[in-house]
C-alpha cells in the first residue's frame, strides 16, 4: 500500500522544551540601565531633606554643606529633627525673636564653643535652613533673625536645583 | 500516491537562539547597584551671611558698613501682591500707573523675566558709579511666600542673554521691611 503521510504526527504539539521568552524584559532592563547611568552620582547626599515639607526650586549652582539644621515645615519648627515650637503659634508672637528656638540654638552654640576651646575646631556659625516653599515671608524673617541673635549668622537656604 | 519521506539525513543547520541568561545575570546585579547611587533630585544652597553684630533692634538685616565718600546705590526690590517695586537712593522706577508697581504682575503671576531685564538696564547704566553695585536688597510684604522670594533672588542674581549667563547682583540681603 502506498505510504500515507500521517495526520497525527504533523499535528504533534508537544514538542520538546518550552522556551521562556525573555527578550522583552531585556529591552526594559536596558532602558532602565541607560537611565540609571545618567542619574549616577558619586558625591552622595549630605543633607536629608525633611519629609513634611517641599523645598522651593532655584537655579543656584552651589553644592550643599552640612551644618546645624533648622527645619521650618508647615506644622513645626525643628532644630536638628527635634520639634521645638508649632508654626501656627508664630503668627501670634510679637517681635522678631522666637524664644524657644533661640534657647535651643544658644545651647548648641555653647556646646560648639566648648568644642572649639577643647579641640580647636573653629565654630563656623553656619546654620542650614530648610523651609517649605509656601511659608510666608514674615516667618522666614523671624527664623533668620532668631538665628542671627543666637550667634549663627551664616545662613544657608536649602533648595532643589532646577535648570535655568 | 504519496512517497514516503526520505530517510536520508539532511544537514539541517538549526539556528540556536542566543542564551539570554548571562546578560540577565549582569542586569540583576547592575540595576540595584545603580539604583542605590542614583540621584533623582539635586539639592543646592543659597548663602546669606549676616555680619554677627549688625542686627538692630528693629530687625533690619542690612549690612552696617561705615559711610564712604561715594554715594551708595542701595538698590531695593520690594515684592508686594501687586508686583515689584524697584527703588534706589537715586530714584524710584515708576511703572505704567502713578503709584503703581514698577513691574506689574502678568496673568496673576510675577514677571521675573521683566525684573531681570530691568535690573540688567540698571546695572549697565550704573556700573562703576557706585561702590555697592553688586548688592541688592530684597524686601517683601509679610504674606509673600518663600518660593517667590527664592525666585526673585534667582532673577536678580543673573540673567541669561543669548545663551550667556551675565551676573547682575550676586550679594543679596533680605530686609524686614514694613509690617
Amino acid at each position: 500500500m502506498a505510504f500515507i503521510p500521517s495526520h497525527k504526527k504533523k499535528h504533534d504539539t508537544r514538542s520538546g522544551k518550552a522556551q521562556l521568552q525573555l527578550t522583552s524584559m531585556m529591552d526594559m532592563f536596558t532602558i532602565i540601565l541607560v537611565f540609571l547611568l545618567k542619574t549616577y552620582s558619586t558625591h552622595g547626599q549630605l543633607i536629608n531633606p525633611s519629609q513634611d515639607l517641599t523645598l522651593p526650586k532655584s537655579v543656584i549652582q552651589h553644592p550643599p554643606e552640612t551644618g546645624l539644621d533648622v527645619i521650618v515645615s508647615a506644622d513645626w519648627i525643628m532644630v536638628n529633627d527635634k520639634p521645638i515650637v508649632q508654626t501656627q503659634s508664630l503668627a501670634s508672637m510679637d517681635g522678631y525673636l522666637i524664644e524657644p528656638v533661640h534657647q535651643e540654638l544658644l545651647r548648641y552654640a555653647r556646646e560648639a564653643q566648648k568644642m572649639e576651646e577643647l579641640y580647636g575646631a573653629k565654630f563656623s556659625g553656619k546654620v542650614t535652613i530648610q523651609g517649605d516653599k509656601d511659608i510666608p515671608y514674615q516667618m522666614l524673617i523671624k527664623v533668620m533673625y532668631t538665628c542671627g541673635q543666637s550667634s549663627y549668622p551664616n545662613m544657608r537656604l536649602v533648595v532643589y536645583k532646577k535648570e535655568g | 500516491m504519496a512517497y514516503r519521506p526520505s530517510k536520508r539525513r539532511k544537514n539541517v543547520f538549526e539556528m540556536e537562539h542566543t542564551n539570554i541568561t548571562p546578560m540577565m545575570n549582569l542586569m540583576v546585579v547592575l540595576i540595584p547597584l545603580l539604583l542605590t547611587s542614583a540621584e533623582f533630585v539635586r539639592l543646592g544652597v543659597i548663602e546669606l551671611n549676616l555680619p554677627p553684630a549688625a542686627v538692630g533692634p528693629e530687625g533690619e538685616m542690612l549690612d552696617e558698613l561705615p559711610q564712604e565718600e561715594r554715594k551708595k546705590l542701595d538698590l531695593t526690590v520690594t515684592i508686594t501682591d501687586q508686583g515689584f517695586f524697584l527703588s534706589s537712593s537715586v530714584a524710584v522706577l515708576s511703572g505704567e500707573q502713578e503709584g503703581g508697581p514698577s513691574i506689574s504682575m502678568v496673568n496673576g503671576e510675577y514677571d521675573f523675566d521683566q525684573l531681570s531685564r530691568k535690573l540688567y538696564d540698571i546695572k549697565e547704566k550704573a556700573k562703576d558709579r557706585f561702590p555697592d553695585i553688586d548688592d541688592i536688597i530684597i524686601m517683601a510684604e509679610p504674606a509673600i511666600d518663600y518660593q517667590t522670594i527664592i525666585s526673585t533672588m534667582d532673577a536678580s542674581r543673573g540673567i541669561r542673554i543669548d545663551g550667556e549667563m551675565i551676573t547682575l547682583f550676586p550679594n543679596v540681603s533680605l530686609s524686614a521691611g514694613v509690617f
